[in-house]
């Protein structure tokens, strides 16, 4: 049997063609698995923390009367500190629903309104000239008052299985249908900290936290980082130590990140003494950690812009010096911020290393500045994932949403300075 | 490449072709060298070079590629310093000046001795900036105005100027390759060099954009010192003045570009630029 060349391929064809199908199917199956697996993770906490975004809100006429306040002698501050900001919200209530006696409809009539919703009416009368007057405001509901709303609870369910029980269901009916309970935009969510009230709890504190940990993250990283970069790239001698350093940090790199939380924990803590949880230690540890990042991806920029422009500025006698600040540099910087801004945006979702400093304390007030106690967006995540309340649940992945939101933003920023920046040799 | 292994009468022999044939010395040379070795670590690369370069001539150096022009044209402005491995020995002067003295600073001597690339290399930064870079950096301009100067002459001695005057702000890499070359002389020129060293630099243009190099080269020799390194015979041919024929390391032969071409005394000489090998 005498087969031509050509004879033989036509026999291997089908086999080949088949081979690259298989490959093809096979490629697209592990595609679909990973895309269905974001689909599955982004429509659970989607649907979980969208809710987190809306509040129910109860409006009430507020008489700022100085009787019910208690307060005697209006240029008495101490006065003012204990005053009955919660008096004031319950006359109203019980204004609204005279027809609620018995000490027990009270209580549930009462419950009807956050607790913290007094320290609202405290903020209000900060300006001291409305005592005496007469306001309308929209008062944060309980959370179980709003996890009704939102569809959480069951009314179905006996009494006795349920949290919000027949009068107070009566009570919020009335409010709905008089358009005094209302789902409003939830400000309190986006300009509140921590509190074991989640109705009252918000993620602005653990956001500055974040922010303010973050800003001294990429101080101390990026100018290290990059210098260590320059100097390894640039002008290290090619020996056994520089070897051995660069050995290190690739190691580094790969390093579990708690061992960081432990290293911070370990000097700035024990050996320094500087107070637990504030975004400067939380910083100084983000750094460490992000630092093997930052001097990898700067030095694989730093290589990756071509001897021939290097060649062409010391051709026309630039001196080392120059040719890398005002060439070498200049192009390897987008390549270099790609990085950095990768590695913030671990540090940003990094949580175990900050747990060893301390950071998962309950932080209700707002850090001001880089030495305010605080908390950053994940731990803050991670303590919400503990409580069982509804409200707590959907918070935290609201608050999963508002972290993915900012890694996305970071990572968009990173992948668009590459793209622009991008130089064809 | 090698050379052609049936031609038994170009077997390589080092002692045929260890000493130079033709006249080294030149007088008042602007650069002579004498004893160059050049080594890659373990390698050898440069055997006992011997040469002049004299005032205001265009001197070509071809050969088998890999056969150690480009490393002994990187010699006369010390670029090799930049490879680790590599170590030069030998006496290398410019005006009597000994290049390789280890006092001596690189940057006044690469402002002498300036080079233009195989490969067109521009910054990626405007035309203007691109020429005005190395007078910035050794101030030879001490106002905008200066600086403005040496630019529109320097890439009007580029032959560069009319097709880039309306345009200086854009990038130079923007520009066709032939341009990009010139863009690339223009720079070199700026700095004012006594030499230029040009390694390959048409290899990477079409002919005519390589024509108008040649030409730029014509020009470029009534003032400055050109050394060039070429795989095209023809332009050897064209452009120089004297020719230096390399051959393993070794310079196998020196004489004028119309005798090395018409009648060459060496056979190896006379088999590279008969196309026996290349
Ligand atoms: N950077 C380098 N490191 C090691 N060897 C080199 C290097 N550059 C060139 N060589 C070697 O030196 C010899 C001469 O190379 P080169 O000067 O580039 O030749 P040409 O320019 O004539 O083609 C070649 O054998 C080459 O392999
Ligand atoms: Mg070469």
């Amino acid at each position: 049997m005498n087969l031509t060349t050509i004879e033989i391929v036509n026999k291997t064809l089908k086999k080949r063609r088949q081979k690259e199908r298989v490959f093809r199917a096979a490629g697209l199956v592990s595609v679909l698995t990973g895309l269905a697996a974001l689909v599955f993770l982004l429509h659970t906490i989607v649907g979980n923390g969208w809710g987190a975004f809306t509040q129910s809100y109860i409006q009430l006429p507020l008489k700022l009367d100085a009787q019910v306040l208690r307060i005697d002698n209006p240029l008495d501050e101490e006065e003012w500190d204990y005053a009955n900001y919660a008096g004031v919200i319950k006359a109203s209530l019980r204004e609204r629903f005279p027809e609620v006696t018995s000490r027990k409809q009270k209580r549930i009539l009462y419950r009807l309104v956050s607790p913290g919703a007094s320290f609202q009416v405290k903020q209000l009368l900060d300006d001291r000239s409305l005592l005496g007057s007469e306001v309308t405001l929209w008062l944060p509901a309980d959370d179980d008052v709003d996890s009704l709303i939102k569809g959480y609870i069951n009314r179905e369910l006996p009494e006795k299985e349920r949290r919000v029980k027949d009068f107070a269901l009566t009570l919020i009916d009335d409010l709905v249908s008089s358009g005094q309970l209302e789902r409003k935009f939830n400000v309190i969510f986006f300009s509140a900290g921590d509190s074991s009230e989640p109705e009252q709890a918000g993620i602005y504190g653990s956001m500055l936290g974040s922010f303010f940990t973050l800003v001294v993250t990429l101080i101390l990283s990026f100018p290290i980082g990059v210098a260590a970069a320059i100097y390894l790239e640039e002008f290290a001698p090619k020996n056994r130590f520089i070897d051995l350093i660069e050995i290190n940090i690739n190691n580094l790199a790969a390093v579990p990140s708690i061992v960081f939380g432990l290293l911070g924990l370990a000097i700035f803590l024990n050996v320094f003494g500087i107070p637990r949880s504030i975004p400067i230690v939380a910083g100084i540890v983000l750094a460490i950690m992000t630092l093997p990042t930052v001097i990898i991806s700067s030095r694989a920029a730093l290589g990756a812009v071509p001897p021939s422009i290097r060649e062409a500025a010391l051709g026309l006698g630039a001196s080392k010096m120059q040719t890398i600040f005002d060439h070498v540099f200049p192009l390897a910087m987008p390549g270099m911020l790609t990085g950095s801004i990768i590695g913030m945006a671990r540090a940003l979702g990094e949580t175990a290393p900050l747990l060893m400093i301390g950071m998962v304390a309950f932080v209700v007030d707002i850090p001001g500045s880089f030495t305010d106690p605080a908390t950053v967006l994940p731990v803050q995540i991670f303590l919400w994932s503990d409580s069982p309340e509804r409200a707590f649940v959907e918070r935290t992945s609201g608050a999963i949403i508002i972290l993915l939101l900012f890694l996305v933003i970071m990572n968009g920023l990173a992948v668009w300075l590459r793209n622009k920046f991008e130089q064809r040799w | 490449m090698s050379m052609n292994e049936s031609n038994h009468s170009l077997s390589s022999n080092a002692s045929e072709y260890s000493t130079t044939t033709g006249q080294i010395e030149v007088e008042n040379p602007k650069m002579s060298m004498r004893n160059v070795d050049v080594s890659y670590g373990d390698k050898q690369a440069i055997f006992n070079v011997n040469l002049d370069i004299a005032k205001n001539e265009v001197i070509s150096m071809i050969g088998p590629s890999g056969c150690g022009k480009s490393t002994f044209l990187r010699c006369l402005n010390r670029m090799n310093d930049t490879i680790e491995s590599c170590k030069v020995s030998g006496d290398l002067l410019l005006e009597g000046q000994d290049i390789y003295d280890p006092k001596l600073d690189v940057v006044p001597l690469r402002a002498r001795v300036g080079m233009v690339f195989q490969k067109p290399n521009p910054f990626p930064k405007s035309i203007y900036d691109n020429v005005a870079y190395g007078p910035h950096i050794h101030g030879l301009a001490n106002t905008k105005f200066e600086l403005d100067e040496i630019v529109e002459k320097s890439l009007k001695k580029a032959g560069l100027w009319d097709e880039v005057k309306d345009r200086l702000d854009q990038p130079g890499t923007g520009l066709s390759g032939g341009q990009q070359q010139r863009l690339c002389i223009a720079r070199t020129i700026a700095v004012s060099p006594e030499v230029i060293l040009m390694d390959e630099p048409c290899s990477a243009l079409d002919p005519i954009a390589t024509a108008r190099i040649e030409e730029l080269i014509d020009e470029l020799s009534a003032n400055y010192t050109i050394a060039i390194v070429t795989h095209s015979m023809q332009q050897a041919a064209r452009v120089s003045h004297r020719t230096a024929y390399f051959h393993l390391g070794y310079l196998v032969e020196i004489g004028s570009t119309d005798d090395i071409f018409t009648n060459p005394s060496h056979k190896l000489t006379e088999a590279y630029i008969t196309g026996r090998f290349g």
